[in-house]
């Protein structure tokens, strides 16, 4: 029998062959951050237990304030809600996560739900990068802060968007990631849209953890 | 062919790049910068189209979107766009325009034999002629065709357009003086900016008067330094070529941008949108919109070569282009005097008919000077002509009344031009609910200068009524001012020469139709709209027949009706309908201002909403597997499902066939990814579930899974699914693949705002989980060779029972559930691996033949099983007793269920309800249609009583012949053995006017015991 291979969302682009580096040829350049873990944590902010826990078990401190997402040794932690949050972190640490918090989150009431087959992020940088969220979506992007992530529309579905490496990080669900690449590339056409080569780090894929 | 060009320096043609454009099959040349209309005009060509009604010859009477008349094709097949205006289509080399008017030719046109039938097509003519109905579908025919203009494609649209969501400070709509101005210190003052104007360069009415001075300074150079500076700076977007079309409530103003059309075909950028479609939020808004002037209504003011005196303006300073070259004016006011003098002095006869007895004495001077033979007092009663204007009419008006008080000369000539006064361009400043005011002193319905500032609304320039350059400039400059304090900033700004040489105005003659001494309809007619051929005469016969409101008038005359929604028609409409009424004009009021104020495309609403990006397609992660095995899929919810595998030689039945076959005798395998999935946990979760569902989940053991019903407060089923309990405080929900989002929404719903004292927590999961099932008395043997960790045995691994385990190297969840009444397995792994799962599965299942099935076969399978499906099979009128589901109900939970009070009611638990039964035909091969109706009597003589519908129907390959479900009132009792016996099971399904006999009977097709499951 084959070795399991993990295919991301975006498998069909097939991006990865298409990357190269950023230059100034191109106004919009984008790329898949394929294979990470995803985590959805839910629980009540007001519960230092809680909080404590979570943030002893990421390294991260858990994001209380509205639309605002916190990093740490890889590991991103970003506010969805008021007792919401996705934890996303490399493949190779999911296991371990999510362990630690399944066992010290034993008895504080919370949620726990290892989402990394559902999700994946799309970078989104140059010039034009900003103008595509604009063709995309009614939130004033340029508004948006370093440490702020906001959920909103893109196109007829949704996102999370932060700000990352001068440009931005969206965050999609597996079943949408289609339409919402299709519809990036369409509105990036008119500034031209390079395939971005990622850095090498922290984008392996995530092996067999569950 | 004579030239009609005057090439003096100011204009904004570039002399230097000559162009050439075909109009009705005839090349002409034109010039970089010109647009349709102007080069057309400075070609001599004169009659662009016949009128609507009458098919009288029609010319171009305006400049802008005013236009009425010159409604142009352009270009061909796919990138035809019909019924633009000449005076808004900009020039490109190879322009390629036909007219849309004149049937069958220009010169011979049917509907100008009716011309002198008019006095038999009064307003109100097609309602009052075509009056039978049964003959309208033949009189539609011809009048549509006699009464058309452009054709719209009938190839795809090959173009792109797009949206663009823009946040600012401050919009200001129109770069006219004012606009400028105001852009220029709101810039200066750092605010973010964008600054739109519909033409092609900025500018507005200073491009048509380039030699006015400001500040010492030529109306060029003054412009010039303004843009310049606006350009450098960077808060501040100037937007050419972008018509604000809407203005919507929070200050949304909707914008189009031409991106394409004034480029030639060649040079079209593919990669770039036709046209863009800004939606603009601002905290706040300048209408700087401007006026548009309004012609006055005299006889025979539609020939070709009777424009607006603004128009023969704007053709001579800005486009270098004299209309004609004997001219004959009229005016209520002052606006038409510079025009006056420009035409003289460029060589160009002028006669003035002021209808005032004493002009502004100022401009009379100045008009004598350049040459204009100025005529106070006079009117021009008609003008003569057929294709082309040769002679105006003057009368002798009477000094305050309006009417005749001699006969004046005739003046021969080749270009009328009238002036009305001006009319604010009060479009967008009324969309969201402004009114516009009547200002007599001004004769012109007016926007406030504050606008409507508590909303963040301001205006200024002439869509205020300040009419004047300087005044304007120093209103822009108070608005300004008033926009900064509102935003907590002030203006930085040095004291600025703003003096103009305008002389100062005296007030305008209240005149809108010029008497010709005739009753009104007896003289030549006068137009008011030239779009829809609507006269004077028309509006005082609306009005003797007793209409009273300006709305009842617009819609039995269709004054204002046309694609130019009535910018000249409109003042000139309501005046005269005051007049007949013996009313003032406030009290009759306008018609109301709608958006979107000039025509707009389907494309540019559309924008990326088209195509691969017109609805989000969701895709499971096996969408590529099924499509190497020529899948056909199909849509349900945003999903994409195969619907079922083609092979070769195949139709859609022997496909499912095939599919349901291999189920039931060996395996098959259907992508369940797209079924929703809710992970919950808390400690609380038995007792949210027992509140959510209709049945028991006190006693569910972990490993084990249960079907439930869930209700909605009304009783009705409103989703079903499995769901499975991991541990005492973790439960796995399935639902629908269309209810996912709506169950979580009513999950999150019930928690929050009626129950959040349980310890729960729920989130979609449903995107995380690859599903496979595979199906049919073979699956055991295919799981065992895939997964070593988990026992297969009956005994050990029992129908509903779920183990956690290893597929194929990859950690998974196998659920021993069935949609189909088989063995059947599904396989949950994380979507990352569900192709590496999916295709070991089928390797795995090969030597058994295992098929991959989709949702025909799955609709089969499930309805020879009598499984409902939420939504197909029920209505949102369907109770779990009205499904024979009693079993899926526990009316003894401690706590109450959603819905459990309403299935108490006495509607709820009536006898004679409609209730889910399972229908055979008499004749097996008949395949019931789907929304059949059941009745009790082959009889179809009225009336018919219903009893029910078909709500599923498909042929069974394991049963060889057609089984279908239906809802059918008191189905129980007609199936069970008492209703047998009293023949109330047999009953007639009627549709498409054939009726067959139907037996009711158990839904349950298939393995009623359900050894197959068990097994």
């Amino acid at each position: 029998m084959r070795e399991p291979i993990p295919q991301s969302p975006l498998h069909a682009f097939g991006l990865a062959s298409q990357a190269r580096a950023v230059d100034e040829g191109c106004g919009v350049w984008a790329n898949e951050i394929a294979l990470l873990g995803y985590i959805s944590l839910r629980g009540n902010s007001a519960d230092p237990a809680f909080v404590n826990k979570v943030t002893s078990v990421t390294g991260v401190p858990l994001p209380v304030e509205p639309c605002s997402f916190a990093t740490s040794g890889g590991i991103k932690v970003l506010w969805l809600s008021p007792d919401e949050w996705i934890i996303v972190c490399g493949g190779h640490r999911l296991s371990d996560i999510l362990g630690g918090l399944r066992s010290g989150l034993e008895g504080i009431r919370s949620q726990i739900a290892d989402n990394s087959g559902g999700y994946t992020q799309v970078l989104l940088k140059g010039r034009n990068a900003l103008d595509v969220l604009q063709h995309a979506s009614v939130y004033d992007f340029a508004s948006l802060a370093p440490g702020r992530v906001v959920g909103t529309t893109f196109g007829k579905s949704s996102v999370y968007a932060h700000r990352m490496d001068e440009g931005f990080c969206l965050l999609v669900r597996r079943s949408f990631a289609d339409y919402i690449w299709r519809y990036l590339a369409r509105a990036a056409a008119p500034y031209g849209l390079g395939i971005a080569a990622l850095e090498a780090t922290g984008h392996a894929g995530h092996g067999v953890a569950a | 062919m004579t030239d009609f060009r005057i090439r003096h320096p100011n204009a904004r043609v570039d002399f230097r790049r000559p162009l050439s454009f075909s109009f009705d099959g005839q090349v002409y040349p034109g010039y970089a910068g010109d647009t349709l209309a102007s080069a057309l005009l400075g070609n001599g060509v004169r009659m662009l189209g016949r009128s609507f009604k009458y098919g009288r010859p029609r010319g171009i009477v305006g400049a802008g979107p005013e236009e009425p008349n010159a409604l142009v094709q352009i270009e061909a097949g796919p990138l035809t766009i019909p019924n633009l205006k000449a005076t808004q289509v900009e020039l490109y080399e190879g322009l390629i325009a036909r007219r849309t008017s004149g049937w069958p030719t220009l010169a011979f046109d049917l509907k100008s034999f009716c011309g002198p039938l008019s006095r038999f097509m009064p307003a109100g003519f097609y309602y009052k002629t075509f009056q039978n109905q049964k003959l309208w579908p033949y009189f539609e025919t011809i009048i549509r065709q006699a009464a058309g203009y452009g054709s719209a494609p009938e190839e795809a649209d090959p173009e792109t357009y797009d949206h663009r969501h823009r946040h600012v400070q401050v919009v200001i709509v129109g770069g006219g003086a004012c606009g400028l101005f105001a852009a220029l210190d709101l810039g200066r003052s750092g605010l973010n900016v964008v600054l739109l104007d519909e033409q092609n360069e900025m500018g507005g009415w200073l491009l048509s008067s380039p030699h006015t001075s400001i500040g010492g300074e030529s109306a060029e150079a003054w412009l010039r330094a303004i843009l310049a500076e606006l350009q450098s700076l960077p808060n501040v977007a100037v937007l050419t070529r972008t018509s604000a079309f809407a203005l919507h409530d929070m200050n949304l103003l909707l914008a189009v941008e031409q991106l394409q059309d004034h480029r030639p075909l060649a040079e079209r950028s593919e990669s770039k949108p036709r046209q863009r479609l800004h939606r603009i939020r601002a905290d706040r808004i300048i209408l700087a919109t401007g006026a548009i002037e309004r012609p006055l209504v005299f006889g025979n003011n539609d020939l070709p070569g009777v424009l607006t005196a603004s128009a023969l303006t704007t053709y001579l300073n800005r486009y270098g282009v004299a209309v004609g070259k004997r001219v004959v004016l009229q005016t209520s006011n002052d606006h038409v005097y510079q025009g006056a003098c420009d035409l003289a002095r460029m060589g160009c006869s002028v006669v003035l008919a002021d209808t005032r007895s004493r002009p502004n004495t100022v401009w009379e001077q100045r008009a004598h000077s350049a040459g204009v033979d100025v005529r106070p007092g006079y009117g021009i009663a008609a003008a003569h002509g057929g294709r082309t204007t040769h002679a105006a009419r003057l009368a002798k008006l009477d000094g305050e009344q309006n009417t005749v008080l001699a006969p004046g000369p005739l003046i021969e000539c080749d270009v009328v031009g009238s002036s009305g006064g001006l009319s604010p361009t009060v479009h967008l400043y009324c969309h969201d609910g402004g009114r516009p005011l009547w200002d007599e002193s001004r004769l012109a319905f007016v926007a406030p200068e504050m606008g409507r500032a508590e909303a963040g609304i301001f205006c200024t320039g002439a869509v205020t009524g300040t009419f004047g350059l300087q005044a304007g400039l120093e209103q822009a400059q108070r608005v300004t001012d008033a926009v900064l304090a509102s935003l907590q900033k002030s203006a930085t700004r040095k004291a600025r020469n703003l003096e103009t040489d305008e002389p100062d105005s005296i007030p305008a003659r209240r005149i809108f139709r010029v008497p010709d001494g005739k009753p009104e309809g007896h003289g030549k007619k006068a137009f008011v709209d030239f779009q829809n051929d609507v006269t004077a005469a028309d509006i005082h016969l609306a009005v003797r027949e007793n209409y009273r409101s300006i709305e009842h008038i617009k819609r039995y005359t269709a004054l204002g009706f046309g694609t130019d929604q009535g910018k000249l028609s409109n003042v000139n409409g309501f005046a005269i309908a005051a007049d007949a009424m013996g009313k003032s004009i406030p009290e009759v009021g306008t018609t109301t201002y709608r958006p979107a104020y000039s025509p707009v495309t389907f494309g540019t609403l559309a924008g990326a909403h088209e195509g691969d990006t017109f609805e989000p397609r969701r895709y499971t992660a096996m969408h590529a597997a099924h499509v190497k095995r020529d899948a056909v899929f199909e849509n349900v919810g945003q999903w994409l499902r195969p619907q079922y595998f083609l092979r070769p030689g195949e139709d859609r039945d022997a496909a499912v066939r095939r599919e349901c076959l291999a189920a039931r005798r060996t395996v098959g395998i259907m992508d369940a990814s797209t079924l929703g999935k809710i992970d919950i946990q808390g400690k609380d979760v038995r007792e949210f579930l027992n509140r959510i569902y209709a049945n028991a989940w006190t006693q569910l053991a972990p490993g084990k899974c249960r079907y439930g019903l869930m209700l909605d407060e009304n009783g009705m089923v409103m989703d079903d699914g499995v769901t499975a309990c991991i541990s005492d405080r973790h439960f796995l929900m399935t639902t629908t693949t269309g209810g996912a989002a709506r169950v979580l929404t009513w999950l999150e719903n019930w928690h929050q705002t009626e129950w959040p004292d349980l310890d729960v927590y729920m989130t979609s999961v449903t995107d995380h989980w690859a599903t496979a099932a595979v199906v049919g008395p073979k699956s055991r043997e295919v799981l065992a060779k895939v997964c070593s960790d988990i026992d297969f045995a009956p005994s050990a691994f029992k129908f509903m029972d779920w183990r956690e385990g290893t597929v194929a190297d990859v950690p998974a969840r196998v659920f021993r559930i069935s949609f189909s009444g088989e063995l059947a397995f599904e396989i949950n792994v994380d979507a990352s691996y569900g192709p590496h799962v999916w295709e070991a599965l089928l390797e795995a299942g090969a030597e058994f033949g295992i098929m991959p099935y989709g949702t025909d076969a799955m609709h089969v399978l499930r309805a020879e099983k009598g499984f409902i499906i939420v939504g197909q099979d029920t209505d949102g009128s369907m109770t779990p007793f009205d499904l024979d589901m009693a079993w899926a109900v526990a009316m003894k939970k401690p706590f109450s269920f959603i819905g459990k009070r309403s299935l108490a009611r006495s509607d709820t638990s009536a006898p004679n309800r409609k209730q889910l039964v399972g229908l055979l035909t008499e004749d097996p091969t008949v395949v019931l249609a789907e929304g059949a109706q059941i009745i009790e009597q082959s009889d179809l003589e009225p009336p018919v009583p219903m009893l029910g519908h078909v709500t599923s129907s498909y042929f069974s390959p394991e049963l060889n012949r057609s089984i279908a479900m239906a809802v059918v009132r008191d189905g129980i009792q007609r199936r069970s053995e008492e209703g047998r016996k009293l023949g109330r099971d047999a009953v007639f399904a009627y549709a498409d006017g054939k009726t067959h006999k139907v037996k009711v009977v158990s839904p349950v097709f298939v393995d009623p015991e359900g050894a197959r499951q068990n097994a």
